[in-house]
């Protein structure tokens, strides 16, 4: 059987060439994380005063801010991608296959700034990691977030990752490259054969399967963090757990509905996301931000019937008070991206560019939704009559959070170059079983 | 067994605040930091106001929230009661914090030598001397020392950046039998300390015959602080003025 190569034109997806674009893109993301490293510096040199984070009670502040708020998005954007990934293998939605290694790694991605959000959050970072790794107590539900989500899910989305791009890289292994090193190490001794590509099948359909209920059970503990304190009025219930999922849905699949269409864009004659991709993602992300706002509503009315109590404070405080703004923007957001799924589900007609825009309205709200469920709790809920507090970040702040989402950037930009982010049809390189073929047929 | 407790009556106290500054000397503690702390409370519409008071230390809970959700143990409660922070231990995760519906954690948010009371010049010759050299202030080395049958360096000597710190019963002042500086120092005899264990101790005695309450026992916290007298405090009263709370 012959079959028709590119081996000599290039690499697939634009692999190993960087184009001018891709430069420019990667010096500003390098200028920004520039920029959020030497604003943790200064956090670190001067102490976390220099944030506007604040002891409870008696100072009046918030002791958790917008690093804890981004480590809950970052986390929460994390489920999306395996999920996605996972669903397309174990019940082999074919249309979900391009997106498949997007997916994987914008968990990957998002999973280690998240991490690092925890990390520059703690007071002692050197000491937090040697101690969680001597010291950790199961007890804690912080201990989720470093365990289960850092040893477990992140291990398992990595594991995840490089099993799925074995069979890639073993084809890439064979094309002469700078890059042929870090394709046979990723292929590590991987030559898809028929028995390889069977018993890799296999291990990727229980991964997949396995890999669900991890990421369900370590992504709530993320919510449990909250709704196991009983001494902090918003926080507390059980419902914590279940919200942070269906929240992390929405702004998972926001982000990669958003990432799918940058690299559609980027790939150029490479693209094989077709409207077919987006139409699969546009259809759960209806279904997640529809629940996400379902939970939104029903926080809404038990907030309208809280008596007066300490509640009641808090519930001022999102409906009319200092975070009104970014509640009612967060559930405005939230309907907007809404109402364009459903306009486009109705209609049977995908738009890209309505989907891209609903997506970011989604993940905005998200953003907002997880700033509200971190910091009024602990400016307007204290259960002693303390003063009310405030909190609003810092410039350090703003530039160690805009330097996560710029090294989240550069990880994504750089695997690009490195591999391709779209699994590799067959028919632009053969695999080296279809090579054998082809010789033993010529 | 040994159960240190604290009883604050309400009747007695007159919200001198004597307590918080005796706290604030013995454990050098940085402006805005309160580890014992007094609610100034207004009740009522002018002219026909009233004012009542709350001391509030660490409550030294027997089922401490804050020791719960301590992701490495760093918060833990020693075998007579007390309630402590193994300073090598804690990351500064701030979670403790969170948990406490009492709001009596406090971190360091800078350097310790940065947000000391400035009122002495802590290098003068006569104050080392006073002091026993012990300059700077947040170097106290009678805070420094390893406590109790854990031998484990309490939060409080040294006031390192990034750790959680708060109320001790003066840990260091009990170990040698002495009582918290707070109890020591109230000019009323508003606050009593000691072994609730013990039937003759002077807590067992003074709650003896005495209705109490604690602070906040519908969060099942089960505190080992009993105030007598006054009531409970709602959201209905309004602190009279703010402390300091630049860092």
């Amino acid at each position: 059987m012959a079959v028709e190569t590119r081996i000599d034109a290039e690499l697939p997806q634009g692999v190993g060439r960087l184009s001018t674009g891709w430069k420019v893109f990667i010096l500003a993301a390098l200028a920004v994380l520039g920029f959020g490293v030497f604003a943790y510096w200064y956090e670190s040199s001067n102490g976390m005063s220099v944030t506007s984070l604040r002891s409870t009670g008696t100072m009046g502040g918030a002791t958790w801010g917008l690093y804890v708020v981004m480590v809950e998005y970052f986390i929460g954007v994390s489920l999306a991608g395996v999920v996605i990934a996972s669903v397309s293998r174990v019940f082999r939605i074919v249309e979900l296959r391009p997106i498949v290694r997007i997916a994987e790694l914008l968990t990957v991605a998002s999973l280690m700034v998240g991490l690092l959000a925890v990390i520059i959050d703690l007071g002692q970072p050197i000491r937090g990691i040697k101690n969680m790794l001597l010291y950790a107590r199961p007890q804690s539900a912080f201990f989720g977030t470093l365990t289960l989500v850092a040893g477990g899910v992140f291990m398992t989305a990595l594991a995840y990752l490089f099993l799925g791009g074995r069979r890639d890289a073993a084809r890439l292994a064979g094309i002469p490259s700078r890059l042929q090193w870090f394709h046979r190490l990723w292929a590590s001794g991987y030559t898809d054969s028929v028995e390889e590509r069977e018993r890799h099948r296999r291990v990727m359909f229980w991964l997949s399967v396995g890999i669900v209920p991890l990421i369900v059970v370590a992504l709530s503990t993320e919510g449990l963090v909250f709704g196991v304190q009983v001494g902090r009025p918003g926080w507390f219930g059980s419902l914590q757990g279940p919200d942070f999922l269906v929240l992390a849905a929405a702004s998972g699949l926001a982000n990669l509905v958003v990432l799918s269409a940058i690299v559609r864009r980027s790939l150029g004659d490479w693209n094989r996301l077709d409207a077919d991709v987006f139409k699969w993602l546009g259809r759960f992300l209806l279904v997640a931000s529809a629940a996400a706002l379902y939970f939104m509503v029903v926080e809404l009315f038990t907030l309208l019937y809280a008596t007066p109590s300490n509640e009641r404070q808090l519930a001022d405080s999102l409906l009319k008070g200092p975070y009104a703004w970014i509640f009612w923007l967060s559930i405005g957001l939230m309907i907007l991206g809404l109402m364009l799924l459903i306009s486009q589900a109705a209609t049977a007609k995908w738009r890209i560019g309505t989907l891209v825009v609903a997506s970011v309205a989604i993940s905005t709200a998200a953003l907002a939704e997880r700033y509200l469920t971190v910091i009024p709790s602990q400016t307007h809920a204290s259960l002693l009559p303390y003063e009310t507090g405030s909190y609003f970040p810092t410039w350090v702040e703003f530039a160690v959070v805009a330097g996560l989402f710029a090294l989240g950037a550069l990880l994504i930009g750089l695997f690009m170059k490195a591999f391709p982010i779209i699994p590799i049809r067959d028919d632009i390189i053969p695999t080296p079983d279809e090579e054998v073929e082809a010789t033993a047929n010529a | 067994m040994t159960k240190y407790s604290m009883a604050v009556d309400l009747d007695r106290c007159q919200g001198c605040r004597a307590c918080m500054t005796a706290c604030k000397i013995e454990n050098n503690t940085v402006q805005s930091n309160f580890w014992m702390y007094v609610f100034r409370f207004e009740e009522g519409a002018f002219p026909e106001t009233e004012m009542s008071f709350l001391p509030r230390p660490c409550q030294h809970c027997d089922n401490a929230p804050c020791a719960k959700v301590c992701p490495v143990g760093a918060r833990f409660k020693r075998e007579d009661g007390i309630v402590l922070t193994d300073a090598d231990r804690c990351i500064g995760c701030r979670y403790c914090e969170l948990a406490c519906p009492y709001g009596v954690n406090y971190y360091n948010w800078q350097k310790p030598e940065k947000g000391q009371y400035d009122v002495v010049d802590w290098h003068d010759e006569n104050i080392q001397t006073a002091t026993g050299g012990a300059i700077p202030p947040y170097r106290n080395p009678d805070l420094d020392g390893l406590y109790g049958e854990e031998q484990r360096r309490t939060a409080g000597g040294g006031h390192a950046k990034g750790i959680i710190e708060k109320c001790t019963f003066c840990v260091h002042r009990v170990e040698k039998g002495q009582l918290p500086s707070c109890v020591d120092t109230c000019p009323t005899d508003a606050l009593v300390f000691g072994d609730i264990d013990d039937a003759e101790s002077p807590i067992s005695l003074y709650l003896r015959g005495r209705s109490s309450w604690q602070l906040l026992e519908e969060a099942g916290t089960k505190p080992n602080v009993y105030y007598i007298g006054g009531k409970p405090p709602n959201k209905e009263l309004k602190e009279i003025e703010r402390p300091k709370v630049t860092v």
